[in-house]
């Protein structure tokens, strides 16, 4: 009975602490600019790719360069780190291509919408011409967790390493993004433009920058979760970031939009509510984890952590 | 009652002139729809004489409709490859009548099938291969029925694909001939066996009719689940439905999936712990399982419609063009079946040039719509060498194969490439098994 309720608790914590980590990338750039970017699924299959390629990953026989690989095979952590780097970049280049010529033109922020998603479109599209559909795996034992066992048995309850280790980077992120938020100085003017940007411009902080660095940040975390996923349940075709950007999406929603607190909570409780549903109906999963956010949002419209936004008149 | 009678008066005409205007737009519109047949007719390719073989446009154009892109799109890489393979071949030997190959991206979806086979025949394709999923299958035959278009399925195994017209036939043969004879495999080698776990992808469409043969062939062989659990295909963490299936201590796994997620399922469940027997069905029929489930995928237990391992003429060409093409690689069962859809509407549209010839009712004196009813008797009535062995026809467009392959897989000592091993051919006739023979 124990062994069983602690297997629920595991396998609910092994996919929201994902979760999590993918809605705190909405969230970064939903509390600064009040939009959603609807690119960060494709930003999230990006960063898989690009850990798989700068660990030596062969390009496969349906992709643009079959049998082609970069020069150079990096351990896993590096290229985990370089990739989430280069993830952040190219979520500075949507921010260009998507976002900025919105903004200078005073359009309707929805309109933003439809732009980011016809970036991750055309993003998920190049990922396929040039790696084919085909899934990637990454190498065994690429984690360098050869010294554990491939699975733990923690009180009766089974979990792969390899998972509960994704699970502890995750926390580790996001504890670090939240210290950074709360006590950095760069991070409490992230929070001021959050609040106000023109007041925040008025007391000389620079909010382009700050749009930037969240772009930037945001992409990171949607790299270092793809290649994450990647590690433990490998690359199944450039669309597999979307289905988790979907997932961060009502995990956002869950928590209450713009809420770091409440991402972490959003992503663990819909992991709760995964893992809670009995294996007859587990086909069901995804309908019953989105009832879930229904009827959270039907009793708090705001999400869990959400503010609830008085309007002036 | 002036204002009764003249306000009466004038709904009168105001009656007739709508009826009148009524009248002019139900002409006009006749005119317009009739103007539309007449056009639609003069330009329905179906209507035009087809050209001698060495005329400019003497090509018999063949369409295929495959996933490029998509959820299914790693088999329609796989088909892509087996119909530009067979292309090349057979242009290269002697032939009466030159084929052009022109290839559509049927995506994953019905919509999506349904459009590329209405293009392909706008186009004047004299012939259909594809589409990719039976699911796609059902709602994209039927427009090739109507227009008299012959369709030969090279990866459509679900049962009732044949029935679906008389233009539509296939070269995969279904799946309750060959799924439940790598379940006999398991048997055998574990007698003992009396618990079993199924895993099916619940929303895709040839998944669930698959995990229903096998379940009945267990049930046949006195065998209940003790788990059964659903997935998706979009799904790529399965520690839930893994764990859940564990309790019940399984001593086989029966997994009806994709290539991408039921490799995934695989490696997680030999991580998991699990190290009993695992039979997968024809959708992890694919060389792309090995980079996923690496070392994991090492003894899976599959029935196939095709060995690499065949020792024909045919086969062996095939081999040899599929590992210039790829590095080495053995073909799979989907390129296979993807050349044989390819060959045999190439043979039977050269046997109806020469025999045409012969005759003095050449292709040339007909039009394409009369072909396409000739070229699918010639489909049906004829025999072929193939790749996947002998093949023929019964007049409803199922095919008639005659033997089938148990496979395990075998990963190499790196553990990112494999193949799948022969360890079981099995001769079947229309009353059942025939002969079995053990390599």
């Amino acid at each position: 009975m124990i062994a069983g309720l602690l297997q629920i608790l595991l396998n609910g914590a092994a996919s929201g602490g994902v979760y999590a980590l993918v809605a705190l990338g909405y969230t970064l750039i939903f509390s600064v600019l009040g939009v959603i970017n609807f690119a960060q699924g494709a930003l999230f299959s990006l960063g898989g790719y690009l850990t798989f390629l700068l660990m030596g990953g062969v390009i496969g026989v349906n992709g643009a360069l079959p049998g082609g690989h970069l020069p150079l095979a990096l351990p896993f952590w590096l290229a985990l780190l370089l990739a989430a780097v280069g993830t952040g970049v190219a979520a500075l280049l949507v921010e260009r291509i998507a976002f900025a010529p919105l903004r200078r033109r005073g359009a309707e922020p929805l309109l933003s919408l439809i732009t980011s998603l016809g970036a991750g479109v055309v993003l998920v599209n190049l990922l396929q011409i040039l790696m084919g559909a085909e899934g990637y795996a990454f190498p065994q034992g690429a984690a360098a967790l050869a010294g554990l066992p491939e699975a733990l048995l923690i009180g009766g309850a089974r979990i792969r390493t390899v998972q509960l280790a994704l699970l502890l980077i995750s926390a580790v992120a996001v504890a670090a993004l939240t210290l950074w938020l709360e006590r950095s100085r760069s991070g409490q003017a992230m929070r001021a433009v959050a609040e106000d940007p023109t007041a925040a411009t008025l007391v000389g902080i620079n909010s382009a920058a700050m749009v930037r660095l969240a772009f930037l940040l945001s992409g990171m975390l949607a790299g270092l979760g793809g290649g994450l996923i990647g590690v433990s349940v490998s690359l199944a075709g450039p669309y597999f970031g979307i289905s988790y950007g979907l997932k961060g999406l009502a995990v956002l929603v869950l928590g209450g939009l713009g809420s770091v607190p409440g991402a972490i909570a959003g992503g663990l409780l819909m992991g709760l509510a995964e893992a809670l549903i009995p294996s007859e109906a587990s086909g069901w999963r995804d309908a019953l984890a989105f009832a879930v956010l229904f009827a959270v949002l039907v009793v708090r419209p705001s999400g869990l952590l959400g503010r609830r936004v008085l309007e002036k008149v | 009652m002036l204002r009764s009678g003249g306000l009466s008066t004038s709904s009168s005409d105001l009656l007739t002139a709508r009826r009148r205007g009524s009248v002019r737009l139900a002409v006009a519109l006749a005119g317009a729809i009739g103007a539309l047949a007449v056009l639609g007719r003069s330009t329905d390719p179906a209507s035009k004489l087809l050209p001698a073989p060495t005329a400019p446009g003497g090509n018999l154009l063949l369409g295929a409709a495959i996933a490029l892109t998509g959820n299914a799109n790693l088999y329609g890489q796989d088909q892509r490859m087996g119909l530009n393979l067979a292309r090349q071949w057979f242009a290269s030997t002697s032939h009466s009548r030159p084929v052009t190959l022109q290839l559509e991206d049927g995506a994953s979806d019905e919509p999506s099938a349904i459009a590329a086979f209405n293009l392909l025949i706008r186009r004047g394709v004299v012939a259909l291969i594809g589409p990719t999923l039976s699911q796609q299958a059902f709602a994209a035959d039927p427009i090739a029925q109507r227009q008299g278009v012959p369709v030969v399925a090279p990866s459509n195994t679900a049962s009732g694909i044949p029935q679906i017209g008389s233009f539509i036939s296939r070269v995969s043969a279904q799946i309750s001939v060959i799924a439940p004879l790598s379940i006999d495999e398991a048997l055998r080698r574990q007698p003992g066996i009396r618990r079993v776990a199924v895993f099916f992808a619940q929303d895709d469409a040839y998944s669930t009719a698959e995990t229903a043969i096998f379940q009945k062939a267990l049930a046949a062989r006195g065998l209940k689940p003790v788990s059964v659990q659903r997935t998706q295909l979009a799904d790529n963490d399965f520690q839930n439905p893994i764990t859940a299936a564990l309790q019940q201590k399984p001593q086989l796994i029966v997994i009806s999936a994709q290539a991408v997620d039921g490799g995934n399922l695989i490696r997680q469940l030999r991580e998991l712990g699990y190290r009993g027997l695992i039979v997968v069905g024809n959708g992890l029929n694919t060389p792309n399982i090995y980079p996923i489930c690496q070392r994991w995928c090492d003894g899976v237990l599959i029935a196939q419609a095709y060995s690499p391992d065949l020792n024909t003429p045919i086969n062996r060409s095939f081999r040899r063009l599929f590992s210039e093409a790829n590095g080495g690689r053995t073909p799979g069962q989907i390129t296979a079946q993807a050349w044989t859809a390819y060959q045999v509407l190439f043979e039977a549209i050269q046997r109806l040039q020469q025999r045409g010839a012969l005759q003095g009712v050449t292709l040339e004196g007909v039009t394409l719509g009369e072909a396409r009813t000739l070229l699918m008797q010639e489909v049906l009535s004829g025999r072929y060498d193939t790749p996947l062995g002998p093949i023929h026809f019964r007049p409803d467009g199922e095919v008639v194969q005659g033997r089938f392959y148990v496979a395990e897989v075998q990963m190499n000592a790196s553990g990112r490439d494999g193949s799948f091993r022969l360890v079981h051919t099995v001769e079947v006739n229309n009353d059942g098994i025939i002969a079995e023979g053990r390599s």
